[in-house]
């Protein structure tokens, strides 16, 4: 019988790493499908085409349903999976504070992910002004978090750690990929330490194992 | 450029955890700053003597810093102790991270690239961290910027006047009322400027709402920095056209 939970997954893809990190998170069996994004570019062939006409990685299948778009597997994990619900929070301010980080991930660090596809993959795009806009989209959380420090709130959206600090996790903690170091951000040192010691956390390549 | 004999602050007490390490720059000279297991900071050479990996991509464990790459172990003193290639082997004492005077003080961890460091001043008052602040411009352009934007109050409700003063070489202090927020300037290069930001006065009465309110100040100070850089280039860029 197949897994109920497939991920079509590529091991350097940190949206995949993304989803990977729920499924781990939230102590689910999955099954991984390698794609051989690079060089291979299996993930516009006319098979994953039919799966995600956008061409991007990860494609969840949970079932019968067939789900693209790395918010919203996010959130359908959290929604079908979590019978705890912490992870996607019901309640008023907790749920928009979710929504608006998971479309800051969406939005805002698309620009991490060019930077770094720029830096290990030779992508087009110029490598001083995506790292210059990518700064300033991890400056913008580590502002948050620094007020957050202040209101003694540990993690990005509620009192515990939701959808949404896995969702922006990546950026950050693959930073050096694309040239930027973590000196000077101190606020999401100390939440990625916070975020590494959580039962079920997983690396990938270009995130120590050791912290 | 160099430090002379001062002392440099390199970061914020509270933004370095016990157990855990991050880099940073003074002069441009690459350094990591760590915090042992029992609470003693560290400030090093950010390299390990074996292949040259940073210390501060390393992890911390205990009394030892560890160097990602192949696991050699350091003590406090920046001597080697234990190679995990080579498990049976007695450490030459040859193998040793250049290791730099360390103290906290107001805050801030500070260290001195000096062998014979001008003395520290005592200083035991209570200080309440705020944040780190970073520039893209030297040192004198950044304390420049100090007394352009006026401090409000939280102490009292009186409107007073914002004064700006130097406190000692690398310590600055911007005072209104009985508020005064103490800046430790680093020279992370001749480019890059960072400022370390903390309340004095008691944790119980400043902590929360107090740095909430400072942290206002903190932002619009950064704001004006980086729009008169913005502007100071555009009359470059008009120049050249």
């Amino acid at each position: 019988m197949p897994a109920k939970l497939v991920l079509y997954n590529y091991e350097l893809d940190e949206s995949c790493y993304k989803v990977r990190l729920a499924l781990s998170l939230l102590g689910l069996e999955w099954q991984a499908v390698a794609v051989d994004v690079f060089p291979g570019k299996e993930h516009l062939s006319p098979p994953y085409l039919a799966l995600n006409p956008s061409g991007r990685l990860p494609i969840l299948r949970d079932g019968e349903l067939v789900l693209h778009g790395t918010e919203a597997i996010l959130a359908h994990l959290a929604r079908a999976h979590d019978p705890s619900q912490k992870w996607l929070p019901i309640r008023g301010t907790e749920f928009a504070k979710v929504m608006q980080w998971l479309i800051f991930s969406a939005h805002d660090l698309g620009v991490t992910i060019a930077a770094r596809q720029h830096s290990l993959f030779d992508t087009p795009g110029d490598e001083k002004s995506l790292r210059a806009a990518a700064s300033h989209a991890i400056r913008i959380m580590d502002d948050y978090m620094t007020a957050r420090g202040f209101a003694q709130a540990d993690w990005f959206a509620a009192a515990h750690p939701t959808i949404a600090d896995i969702a922006v996790f990546p950026a950050f903690a693959l930073s050096r990929d694309f040239g930027i170091d973590h000196d000077e951000y101190p606020a999401l040192r100390r939440w990625a330490r916070r975020f590494r010691a959580l039962p079920g956390f997983r690396t990938m390549p270009g995130i120590p194992d050791y912290h | 450029m160099s430090g002379g004999d001062n002392w440099h602050p390199v970061g914020l007490s509270r933004s370095i955890e016990a157990g855990s390490s991050a880099g940073t720059r003074l002069f441009g000279q690459e350094l990591v700053v760590w915090r042992d297991t029992s609470g003693v900071a560290h400030v090093w050479e950010d390299r390990c003597p074996h292949r040259g990996m940073k210390l501060s991509f390393g992890f911390v464990r205990g009394d030892h810093i560890t160097c990602l790459y192949h696991g050699w172990q350091y003590d406090q003193g920046g001597y080697c102790q234990y190679i995990p290639a080579h498990p049976d082997l007695e450490v030459p004492k040859t193998i040793k991270v250049p290791v730099w005077l360390t103290c906290e003080q107001g805050g801030m961890i500070w260290t001195t690239l000096s062998e014979n460091p001008l003395p520290m001043s005592d200083d035991r008052e209570p200080t309440v961290p705020l944040r780190s602040l970073y520039f893209g411009c030297g040192v004198d352009v950044a304390v420049a910027a100090l007394d352009s934007i006026r401090l409000v109050p939280f102490a009292t409700d009186a409107s007073a006047d914002t004064t700006v003063s130097r406190v000692n070489d690398m310590l600055f202090a911007v005072s209104c009322a009985k508020d005064r927020i103490l800046i430790g300037v680093q020279a992370i290069s001749d480019a890059r400027t960072a400022f370390h930001l903390a309340i004095r006065g008691a944790p119980e009465f400043y902590e929360g709402t107090g740095q909430n309110h400072f942290l206002g100040w903190a932002l619009q100070l950064r704001h004006a920095l980086e729009h008169s850089a913005e502007a100071a280039n555009s009359v470059v860029g008009q120049e050249v056209a």
